[in-house]
């Protein structure tokens, strides 16, 4: 009966309904939202108990959805409480000398998530990407950055037709998969907060 | 399978990922259908206050964009309904309803009201906590029986799923579904835009009794 599955499930069901009971007291809309993210974990932990490969392929899903919807719901905070978009000066840390970042650490980073490849590599690489634009303080636009993203999303998806439709064709359909989704990583992590827009 | 669904008319395994229509989901995908269809031909309602005790009356002004975006959530809505009727899967179906919900938040979301603004969120804080029971039920499922298959869960020598899983589905389904309910808060529909906000009732219906045959059939 209490094998460590089950164990496991009591653990994370506690911790949801600690989140709850939290949810239950809190009256600050913007506190519910946070703790409504920290719930989500418990959900996400419940299917990582699974411990199979399936529960990997299900996790991504179930997280895709729990960042939409706290992004969407995000958005409605912002449009409901009127916020809007505060001028941020730079940081001021004093440095002895500004100079930029060396270039071999970004692309050491990005050599080895193109090594690593797949959803890991594109995470790393992205990190890399990240690390460059910052320390650049690049403001150039991203169309460019999206354009990529979207054209290696439908790479990624008719490696699964090839998967599905000419199977012996495999070999192709791994590859097409892995950088699909290697370049797509990547530009999702870059994007994150530059799509949204300039606030009106 | 014999259950409230009757046979399947029809089945279209897609790897490991299974679509059939039953009499059932088949009378369900064609109701989102032509809603969908509805939705992308019809024009949207011009709102009007009538000032009572008077020959007052005012139309409401809505921009353009905003109703290109509460069409383009609603037509999302309808695929997503008809994703949720034809999958044979419960990890997709929990999908397919969380991405109602999200749909549903959209659709009312983009109204310019404070009061709908609010009604929205206060929608979506409960559509996202109920994707906890609506995920875990469906892991869970996968779990007990080895499978997320609706067809195999179906046949009779199967592991049937335990009653604490069917009523964690069924309540996921009850907070992302939660739209029509709402209209007790007035503020939510007395949002202009007649065909679109129709979509929220229509999908939590579709969910809420595909959900039913779910649980009954597993």
């Amino acid at each position: 009966m209490w094998n460590e599955y089950s164990v496991g499930l009591a653990l994370v069901m506690i911790s949801a309904v600690i989140g709850f009971l939290a949810l239950l007291r809190e009256q600050d809309d913007l506190h519910r939202l946070l703790i409504i993210d920290l719930v989500e974990i418990p959900s996400l932990a419940i299917i990582a108990l699974l411990g199979t490969d399936l529960a990997e392929a299900l996790i991504l899903p179930g997280l895709v959805v729990g960042i939409a919807e706290l992004l969407a719901l995000s958005q409605i905070y912002v449009t409901k409480e009127g916020l809007r978009k505060r001028p941020v000066r730079g940081l001021h840390i004093e440095v002895v000398e500004h100079a930029h970042a060396p270039v071999i650490i970004p692309a050491l980073l990005v050599g080895y998530g193109i090594v690593l490849s797949g959803f890991t590599g594109g995470a790393v690489a992205a990190l890399g990407a990240i690390f460059f634009v910052m320390s650049r303080g690049s403001t150039d636009s991203y169309e460019l950055v999206e354009m990529a993203s979207g054209i290696a999303w439908a790479a990624w998806i008719a490696s699964f037709f090839v998967f599905m439709f000419f199977p012996q064709y495999w070999y192709a359909g791994v590859m097409g998969a892995a950088v699909g989704i290697l370049v797509k990583v990547a530009a999702k992590m870059t994007l994150v907060g530059s799509m949204w827009g300039e606030a009106e | 399978m014999i259950g409230i669904g009757g046979q399947p008319l029809f089945i279209l395994p897609f790897g490991d990922i299974v679509l059939y229509f039953t009499p059932f989901t088949l009378t369900l995908f064609i109701f989102a259908l032509v809603f969908t269809v509805l939705v992308i031909i019809s024009k949207p309602e011009r709102q009007i206050d009538i000032v009572f005790g008077g020959d007052a009356y005012l139309a409401k002004e809505i921009s353009i964009s905003d109703m290109k975006f509460r069409r383009f959530m609603a037509i999302a809505c309808g695929l997503a309904s008809m994703g949720a009727m034809v999958t044979g899967d419960i990890f997709d179906f929990a999908l397919f309803t969380s991405l109602v919900g999200i749909c549903n938040v959209g659709i009312v979301a983009a109204v310019k009201s404070r009061h709908v603004q609010n009604a929205a969120y206060q929608y979506g804080l409960v559509a996202m906590s109920a994707t906890v029971p609506l995920f875990a039920g469906a892991a869970i499922v996968a779990a007990t029986t080895g499978t997320l298959s609706i067809l195999q869960l179906a046949l009779p020598g199967a592991t049937k799923v335990p009653l604490l899983v069917k009523a964690l589905l069924t309540l996921g389904v009850m907070g992302e579904g939660m739209a029509p309910f709402y209209a007790a808060k007035a503020e939510m529909f007395r949002a202009p835009g007649a065909p679109y906000v129709i979509m929220c009732s229509l999908s939590s219906l579709l969910i809420f009794l595909r959900v039913i045959e779910v649980v009954l059939t597993v």
